[in-house]
């Protein structure tokens, strides 16, 4: 599983906004522009991208193997037809085309979830996204990242008391819905819990923002960002 | 100070309190004792404005709680039962920032209260650790440290050791009362009053949403025994 | 000493910070969901993903519900290792089947207009099964409708070509549907809020 690992490098030192901004704007370059011509320089950046993480392609390929097999069904399903001629083998290279397109995208992914903190995509996120709406979703942000493990832990009780009831003999329909209502249960009673902590602690909507700075490095990262979303216009 | 003046509050037409009046000094170490269903959450819930009042009115340092809230949940912190429901963020640090972040402080002066909060509660240096790798004493204590980073007058503690065995109680109960001892007023609110009896100044027992007594530690113990709360045995802790 | 915040603070009124709660502890819901299956006979996975974005909907009505997926989104794509086979990143977002994780966002929101129609949620106990079945209806019509172009996209196939490989997915969404009706009809005490 590929997380967040604390680190010295390039990429962990950079200011999250920039790194966002270059994923958005490598995607937009990537799926906009003229792929084929294109598609070995984007690849070349990525894997860049991936090493000034720390991260090497083969740790990368190894992460996103599902959705990597996923993408090579494409070629290989799109050139079958069901009558003859049998095999297109245009169809499948359309195919290739389109699918290769999204590995370099994976890959600046990886080496952005592999170097950034999620309480720093929160900065970001509560400094760009202006007034309320910005708030509540950092917030949101952070206390969903809290809460993933605490509910991971409920389900995988909740889980074993089923199981130990009997629940492996019962039919799906009962099993299913018996999990689901307990989870809900008492994922929804921690919300209220959860609701009165935040309050006695003046959960307000103009907090301290986080820290956040801009380094020289930074304005390079945003200049990449903007050469990328304008590139599809070249 | 805390002042509650016949306060009533209803819970779908059913009385959960039914006329209390109450006087917390500053610097005041009291226990609220009460049965399950008493009213003890109901009533503490009212001094940081977490719930508003049907009749009667809690008044903090001379103004209605609920006329200026963030008066009242500056000046009482409050810890809550489940440790593991108030954490709002997943490192300590992170989640002791909270309070002094949405009173608008400056990172500075957050940072100054989060290393303070922690190294009253023994957890000093800590700020990075992710609070679920944290066994259930040291998680009792960052949650005081989160009340405390609002530099509270009095800290209200709602059973908040329940399921903690004694050395993880003994070494939260020990920071507890060196905050007492710098001028924090405490008020343990629990239907098991072994652990904190004799540290108290009076123990305030409630019954059925009313005061049933408000005494010195020892002239409490046969009352406590009356309205089913846990004492202290010969011999016992 | 503390008189001095009470004017600047502006603090986050009792009903926001419930839904926000409550949203927060769905879209952790959601992400755990995920990664939870049960293995029917023959060893097909059975996933419990669409009961987050149906309860989101059902639970916080529309605004709160998409806003729910929409905080699974972003702590996906934030790092949290969230989508299927515990991936994050923008990549997965973007990938074949990110448009059916995207679609949750309007999906839990159309559940949840066409379950309480209003945009303020209604006791969980007074919505009607019908309204309910409707709703997780049209959610699943979205999810589909959003995420099977999406994936004919980024695959480069043909919409028939995509259509036809999805769809024996949507055998089992319907097996959920029930399930969740079942729930929400059974008058389940568990789910009622104060």
């Amino acid at each position: 599983m590929l997380t967040y690992t604390p680190g010295e490098t390039l990429a962990h030192r950079l200011d999250p906004r920039g790194k966002l901004a270059v994923q958005f704007s490598f995607a937009i370059a990537i799926f906009a522009g003229p792929a084929v011509p294109w598609l070995p320089a984007m690849l070349a950046l990525a894997v860049g991208c991936l090493l000034l993480a720390g991260l090497s392609v083969w740790r990368a390929l190894r992460t996103y193997w599902v959705v990597l097999l996923v993408l090579s069904l494409g070629p290989v399903l799109g050139a079958v037809t069901l009558g003859p001629p049998w095999i297109q083998p245009e169809r499948g290279l359309d195919s290739l085309r389109s699918v290769a397109r999204v590995v370099p995208v994976l890959f600046v992914s990886a080496a952005f979830v592999h170097s950034t903190p999620v309480r720093e995509t929160r900065a970001a996120i509560q400094r760009t996204v202006p007034g309320r709406f910005g708030q509540l979703l950092g917030v949101g942000v952070a206390l969903t990242f809290r809460f993933i493990p605490v509910v991971r832990e409920d389900l995988r009780r909740i889980r074993e008391a089923v199981l130990a009831r009997g629940g492996e003999r019962r039919p799906l329909r009962d099993r299913a819905g018996r999990i689901t209502t307990l989870a809900l249960a008492r994922s929804m009673a921690r919300a209220d819990r959860l609701s009165v902590a935040l309050q006695a602690r003046c959960f307000a909507w103009n907090p301290t923002l986080p820290r956040l700075s801009f380094a020289p490095v930074d304005y390079a990262v945003l200049a990449l960002a903007a050469g990328l979303a304008l590139s599809p216009l070249l | 100070m805390i002042t509650v003046r016949d306060l009533v509050h209803e819970f779908d037409g059913e009385r959960v309190l039914d006329g209390v009046s109450l006087t917390i000094a500053d610097g005041e170490w009291v226990v609220l004792a009460g049965p399950n269903g008493s009213g003890k959450t109901t009533l503490v819930r009212q001094f940081n404005a977490l719930l508003e009042p049907d009749a009667g009115e809690v008044q903090i340092g001379g103004v209605p709680a609920a006329e200026n809230p963030v008066r009242a949940r500056t000046s009482v912190g409050m810890v809550f039962q489940s440790p593991r429901d108030q954490f709002v963020a997943a490192t300590v640090g992170a989640d002791v920032a909270f309070g002094p972040e949405n009173l608008g402080l400056d990172h500075d002066e957050i940072d100054r209260r989060v290393a303070e909060a922690l190294g009253a509660v023994n957890m000093a240096d800590r700020e990075e650790e992710r609070i679920d790798e944290l066994s259930g004493g040291e998680q009792a204590r960052v949650a005081i440290a989160g009340a405390l980073a609002m530099e509270p007058d009095h800290l209200v503690l709602d059973e908040p050791f329940t399921g903690l065995d004694w050395p993880a109680r003994r070494s939260a109960l020990q920071r507890l009362d060196s905050l007492a001892a710098d001028g924090t007023g405490i008020v343990f609110v629990t239907h098991d009053v072994r652990d904190v009896l004799d540290r108290a100044d009076r123990v305030v027992g409630l019954e059925s949403g009313t005061v049933a007594f408000d005494l010195p530690p020892d002239d409490a113990r046969e009352r406590l025994a009356e309205i089913d709360v846990r004492v202290p045995g010969p011999g016992a802790g | 000493m503390s008189q001095e915040y009470s004017d600047s603070v502006d603090l986050v009124n009792a009903g926001t910070v419930a839904y926000l709660s409550g949203a927060v502890l769905i879209a952790a819901l959601t992400a755990v969901l995920a990664q939870f299956s049960i293995d029917l006979p023959g060893g097909v996975p059975f996933s419990f993903q669409p009961f987050g974005v149906f309860f989101a909907g059902i639970l916080l009505g529309p605004i709160w519900g998409g806003f729910s997926m929409l905080l699974y989104l972003l702590v996906g794509i934030a790092g949290a290792p969230v989508f299927s086979n515990g991936t994050a990143g923008v990549g997965i977002v973007l990938g074949p089947t990110g448009g059916f994780l995207i679609s949750y966002v309007f999906a839990a929101a159309a559940i949840g207009l066409v379950a309480h129609r209003s945009l303020a949620p209604v006791s969980v106990d007074d919505l009607p099964a019908v309204g309910v079945t409707a709703g997780l209806v049209v959610g699943s019509a979205i999810i589909y409708a959003i995420g099977v172009p999406w994936f004919a996209e980024v695959q480069g196939w043909t919409l028939p070509r995509a259509a036809g490989f999805m769809a024996p997915f949507a055998v089992g969404d319907a097996i959920k549907i029930a399930i969740t009706v079942g729930i929400v009809a059974g008058g389940n005490e568990l789910l009622e809020r104060p």
